[in-house]
C-alpha cells in the first residue's frame, strides 16, 4: 500500500534520526544529569561550527572530492577575526567579513587548483591544511589572542528563544544547502558529477566551475565556522580545530555520504553531527575516561558505515 | 555408451525483485554453436552471469560433461573450463592490453622471486590479438586509447586465451563492423570444429542465423523454443521473441526542400581527424555515418559536439538567424546540440543513480541551473519514455545499474529526447538494442525529422543506415570519402567506399599505423 509503503522508506531514511534517539535516550538514563539545562546547552554550543564545516565537507564529497583543510582554514579564519578586531581595532561586522573572506579565499585557491589544473583535492587540501595553520600562527604570533565579551553575544543563547544566533544560523544553512542538493538542478549536477564526470561532461555539463564552486564554499563555510569559535571562546585561538576536518567527514560518512562521491545527504550529515556530539558529551558524562571515549567514538564510525552498506545493499536486493 | 553434453540445464530459476529466469532447460554438444536470443530484458546476460559464476541460481541443476557444475564465484568457472567474454566491457584501463589478456595467468619466471616474464607475456598477446583482428595494436599499449571496437576485440581475445570446453560470447559484435564481425564468427566456426562448445548471445539475427547450430529463444525469462537454425527465419525468430507478429510501417514523408542549414562544418581538423572535414546540416534530414573500424565516426561526432579542441576550421551552428561557434560541450548543449556516446558505461550512465535521474540529468531545454526540479512532471515524463521505447524496469527509482544493458541505451536515448534538442548526434544509437525496439527508435527518428530535427548517426550496421537516413556520409581512414544520397544507396558502394582509403595505404604502412600509435586526446 502507498501509506505504508511511505512510512517504510521514512523509517528506512531515518535511521540514523533513529539512533540518535536511543543515544540520548541511552544517555538519559544512564547518568542522571545529561538531561539537565548545562548539558544540552554545552552540546548545542559545540555544534554551529561542526555543523557549517559538516555542510561544506559533504557538498565537497558529493563531488568526489574532499577538503583535508577546513579545520585550519577555520583556525586561520578565527585569528584574522581576532588580529582584526584587536590589533586593528575594526569593529566586529568588519572583522567578521574579513574572516568570512580569508576563507573564501582559501577556499577558492584549492578549488582553482582542483578544477582547472586537475590535481587531486586530497593533496591540494593537504596542502593548505599546513599553509592555513602556519599563517593562523603566524597572524596570531602562535598567541590565542582575547577579543572581549561583545563578540561571545553570537554564541550565546537568545533570549526568550534558548538558542544561540550562530545555531539558528547552522540550522537554517542545512535545510537551504539540503532543499539546494535534493531539489535543485544544480544539486542533481554535483550528483551526476560526483557519479561519473565523463557522463556528466557529455551531458552538457562542464565540471570544472562546480567543483570550484563547492571547494570554495567548502572554504567560505570553514571561515564562517571560525567566526563562531572565536565567538564561542570570546578569543581567537591558533589552535583551533585541530583535526576538525577528521570529526566532519565521520558526521558527514555516519550520515550516509559516500567518500566515491555522487551520494550524500546534508541532513544525514547534520545527524552525524549531533551523534557524535551526543557520544562525546554523554561518554563525559557517565564517567568514561578520554583515550575510552575516542575507542568508543571510533568504533561507532565503523559501525554506522557498515550498517549503511549493510542498508543499501539490503534496499537494493529488495 | 552414450557421451553426455557439454552443458546441460534443467529449471534454472533466478529471480531479483521479480523473476528473472524460469525453468529453463538448455542442452548444449560439444562443437555446437548455440545462439540465444530475446528482447532486451529477456534474461540472457543474467543466464551468462550465472554460467560465469558471477551470480547464484535458485534453483536448478547445471552439469558440464555430466558433472554437477555449481560456481561460487568466477574462478570456479575458469576451473571448469568455461570463457566467458561479458556484454559490458571489463579491460582494466590502466594495465596494458598484454597485461589485461592475460591478468587471470600472469606468465612467470624464476628471478630471485617469481617475476611476470613480460617476453612470454607479450608474445602470447601478440598471438591472440593477430587472432582476434588486433594485430596492428602494440601489446605493450595502455588500454585507455583503444576505440571500443578494439576493446570488444580485446575482451574475445581474453576469452579465449585459455583452452575452454565452453565460450560465452555475450553481444560480441555490438561495436564491431561487419568485416570484423564476419572475422569473428570464422574464429567461432574454428573454435566449434576443434570441439568447444560456444554460447553466442545477439541482437543481429542475421548473424545469429549465419554461425549458430541452434537457436534458443528466451522471452520475459521463458525458454520458449529451441530449434536448428536451419528450419528459422528471422521474421520466426522475432514473431518468438516477443509473442506478436512484428508490424513495421514507418511511414516517410518527402524532406522539405527549403530546408534551412542548421550545422556548417568548414575544414575542420582534430588531433584524430587530420584531413579537413566539410559538411552542412539540414534542418529535417537523417544523416548517416559509415565506415570501418578506426575510420573516424566517433572522432567526427565528438569534434562536432566540441568535445575535443579543433586544431582548424570551424563547426557553426544556425538558430533562426543568430549563429554560434560551438566550442566546448557546455555551448553544443545549450545550443540544442545533443550527444549519445558510443560506451553507454564511461560516458553516459550515472551508475548508482535511478532510472529517472539517469534519463533527466541534463533537463529539459529550459532548465537553470537554480532552478527547482519539477519531481511530478519528471515522473510523468519518464513514465511516458518508458512506455514509448518499451524500457523494462521495475520502476522509475531502480538503480540504472539494474537494467539489462540494452534498457541502459534506451534509458540514455530518452535522455536527449527529453531535453528535445535540435541536433542529434548519436553514436551506435541501437548498440545492445533488440529487433522490436530497434524498429521503435528508428520510426521515432523519423518522426523526430518530420518534426524539423537534424539527426547524425554513426553505426557499423549499414543496413540501419539505409533503412532510416537520407543521405549517407562515408569515413575511411579518417578521410570523409563519399557521400550517397538516399536514390543511390548501396550497401555494396558504401563498403567499397569505406574500404578505399584503407586498401590505398596497404602499400603505404605508415598511415595505418599512426593511427594506432598515436596516443588519443
Ligand atoms: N541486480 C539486479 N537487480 C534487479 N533486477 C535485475 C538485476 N540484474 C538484472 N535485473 C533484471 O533482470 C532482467 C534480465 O536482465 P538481463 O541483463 O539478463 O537481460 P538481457 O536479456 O541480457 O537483456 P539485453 O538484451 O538488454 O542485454 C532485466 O529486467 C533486469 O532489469
Ligand atoms: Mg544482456
Amino acid at each position: 500500500m502507498n501509506i505504508w509503503h511511505s512510512i517504510r522508506r521514512h523509517a528506512e531514511d531515518n535511521f540514523i534520526l533513529a539512533s540518535l534517539i536511543l543515544l540520548i535516550l541511552f544517555f538519559g538514563f544512564s547518568s542522571d544529569n545529561f538531561f539537565s539545562v548545562i548539558t544540552l546547552t554545552t552540546i548545542l554550543n559545540q555544534l554551529p561550527a561542526l555543523t557549517v564545516v559538516t555542510v561544506g565537507m559533504t557538498l565537497v564529497l558529493i563531488v568526489a572530492g574532499i577538503d583535508l583543510s577546513v579545520g585550519s582554514v577555520m583556525g586561520f579564519c578565527a585569528a584574522v577575526v581576532g588580529v582584526a578586531a584587536v590589533a586593528w581595532g575594526l569593529p566586529l561586522w568588519m572583522a567578521f567579513l574579513m574572516g568570512l573572506g580569508t576563507g573564501l579565499i582559501c577556499g577558492a585557491v584549492n578549488g582553482l587548483l582542483v578544477a582547472y589544473l586537475s590535481l587531486p583535492s586530497f593533496i591540494v587540501t593537504l596542502g593548505m591544511l599546513e599553509m592555513a595553520r602556519g599563517l593562523a600562527y603566524m597572524t596570531t604570533g602562535s598567541q590565542t589572542t582575547y577579543i572581549g565579551s561583545q563578540i561571545q553575544s553570537l554564541a550565546l543563547p537568545l533570549p526568550g528563544i534558548g538558542v544561540s544566533a550562530a545555531l539558528i544560523f547552522a540550522i537554517v544553512l542545512v535545510i537551504a544547502a539540503q532543499l539546494v542538493l535534493t531539489k535543485t538542478v544544480l544539486g542533481r549536477y554535483l550528483v551526476a558529477i560526483g557519479t561519473n564526470e565523463q557522463a556528466a561532461r557529455m551531458s552538457g555539463i562542464d565540471p570544472r566551475p562546480y567543483r570550484l564552486m563547492v571547494l570554495a564554499v567548502s572554504g567560505a563555510l570553514a571561515g564562517i565556522a571560525g567566526i563562531f569559535n572565536a565567538a564561542y571562546l570570546g578569543s581567537a585561538d591558533p589552535n583551533a580545530g585541530i583535526g576538525l576536518e577528521l570529526s566532519a567527514i565521520a558526521a558527514a560518512v555516519i550520515g550516509g555520504t559516500s567518500l566515491m562521491g555522487g551520494r550524500g545527504s546534508i541532513i544525514g550529515a547534520f545527524a552525524g553531527v549531533l551523534i557524535i556530539a551526543v557520544l562525546q558529551n554523554g561518554l563525559a558524562q557517565i564517567g568514561v575516561s578520554e583515550p575510552t571515549k575516542r575507542l568508543i567514538t571510533g568504533a561507532v564510525i565503523i559501525i554506522a558505515v557498515l550498517i549503511d552498506r549493510w542498508r543499501a545493499k539490503h534496499a537494493s536486493a529488495s | 555408451m552414450t557421451e553426455s553434453a557439454r552443458l546441460s540445464i534443467s529449471n534454472l530459476d533466478k529471480a531479483f525483485a521479480a523473476p528473472v529466469l524460469i525453468g529453463v532447460n538448455l542442452t548444449i554438444a560439444r562443437g555446437e554453436v548455440h545462439a540465444i536470443v530475446g528482447e532486451n530484458g529477456a534474461g540472457k546476460s543474467t543466464l551468462v552471469n550465472i554460467l560465469a559464476g558471477n551470480l547464484q541460481k535458485d534453483d536448478g541443476e547445471i552439469s558440464l560433461d555430466g558433472n554437477i557444475y555449481e560456481p561460487q564465484g568466477p574462478r570456479d568457472s575458469y576451473a571448469a573450463g568455461i570463457a566467458c567474454a561479458a556484454q559490458e566491457l571489463s579491460s582494466i584501463e590502466t594495465l596494458s592490453v598484454a597485461e589485461n589478456i592475460s591478468l587471470r595467468a600472469l606468465p612467470k619466471k624464476k628471478f630471485v622471486i617469481d617475476i611476470i616474464d613480460e617476453g612470454a607475456l607479450n608474445a602470447k598477446a601478440l598471438k591472440l590479438m593477430q587472432r582476434v583482428g588486433l594485430q596492428n595494436i602494440d601489446p605493450t599499449s595502455s588500454t585507455e586509447a583503444l576505440s571500443l571496437a578494439d576493446r570488444q576485440l580485446l575482451e574475445i581475445a581474453k576469452a579465449i586465451s585459455f583452452d575452454c570446453q565452453l565460450l560465452i560470447l555475450d553481444e560480441p559484435t555490438a561495436a564491431l563492423t561487419t568485416p570484423q564481425a564476419d572475422h569473428l564468427h570464422s574464429i567461432v566456426a574454428d573454435l566449434a570444429a576443434a570441439g568447444t562448445s560456444i554460447i553466442y548471445i545477439s541482437h543481429r539475427l542475421d548473424d545469429v542465423l549465419a554461425v549458430a547450430d541452434n537457436v534458443s529463444v528466451l522471452r520475459d525469462g521463458e525458454l520458449v523454443v529451441t530449434t536448428s537454425t536451419k528450419q528459422t527465419s528471422v521474421p520466426d525468430l522475432v514473431g518468438e521473441m516477443t509473442g506478436r507478429n512484428q508490424t513495421t510501417a514507418t511511414e516517410r514523408r518527402d524532406r522539405v526542400s527549403d530546408a534551412g542549414v542548421v550545422l556548417d562544418v568548414t575544414d575542420l581538423t582534430t588531433g584524430d581527424l587530420p584531413h579537413a572535414i566539410n559538411l552542412t546540416l539540414k534542418s529535417g534530414e537523417i544523416v548517416g555515418l559509415a565506415g570501418l573500424a578506426g575510420a573516424g565516426r566517433s572522432e567526427l561526432l565528438s569534434a562536432l559536439f566540441g568535445l575535443v579542441p579543433l586544431t582548424g576550421g570551424t563547426v557553426r551552428r544556425m538558430n533562426n538567424g543568430a549563429e554560434h561557434a560551438v566550442l566546448n560541450a557546455g555551448q553544443a548543449v545549450r545550443n540544442g546540440i545533443a550527444y549519445l556516446g558510443e560506451d553507454r558505461q564511461s560516458m553516459g550512465l550515472f551508475p548508482g543513480q535511478s532510472l529517472l535521474t539517469n534519463m533527466m540529468v541534463p533537463g529539459s531545454v529550459d532548465t537553470k541551473t537554480l532552478q527547482y526540479i519539477d519531481k511530478k512532471r519528471e515522473r510523468a515524463d519518464g513514465a511516458r519514455f518508458v512506455e514509448k521505447l518499451s524500457i523494462r524496469c521495475n520502476n522509475l527509482a531502480q538503480d540504472i545499474r539494474q537494467l539489462s544493458g540494452g534498457n541502459q541505451q534506451k534509458a540514455l536515448i530518452a535522455r536527449w529526447l527529453h531535453r528535445d534538442s535540435d541536433i542529434l548526434l548519436l553514436d551506435e544509437p541501437t548498440r545492445g538494442v533488440d529487433v522490436g525496439t530497434k524498429n521503435a527508435i528508428y520510426d521515432l527518428l523519423i518522426r523526430l525529422r518530420q518534426k524539423g530535427k537534424t539527426i547524425v548517426m554513426a553505426s557499423s550496421e549499414i543496413d540501419e543506415l539505409t533503412t532510416v537516413c537520407d543521405r549517407i556520409l562515408v569515413l575511411s581512414d579518417r578521410k570523409l570519402v563519399r557521400s550517397f544520397e538516399r536514390s543511390d544507396f548501396s550497401e555494396q558502394d558504401i563498403l567499397a567506399a569505406a574500404f578505399s582509403e584503407f586498401t590505398a595505404s596497404v602499400d603505404n604502412q605508415s598511415t595505418s599505423t599512426s593511427r594506432v600509435a598515436s596516443p588519443q586526446r
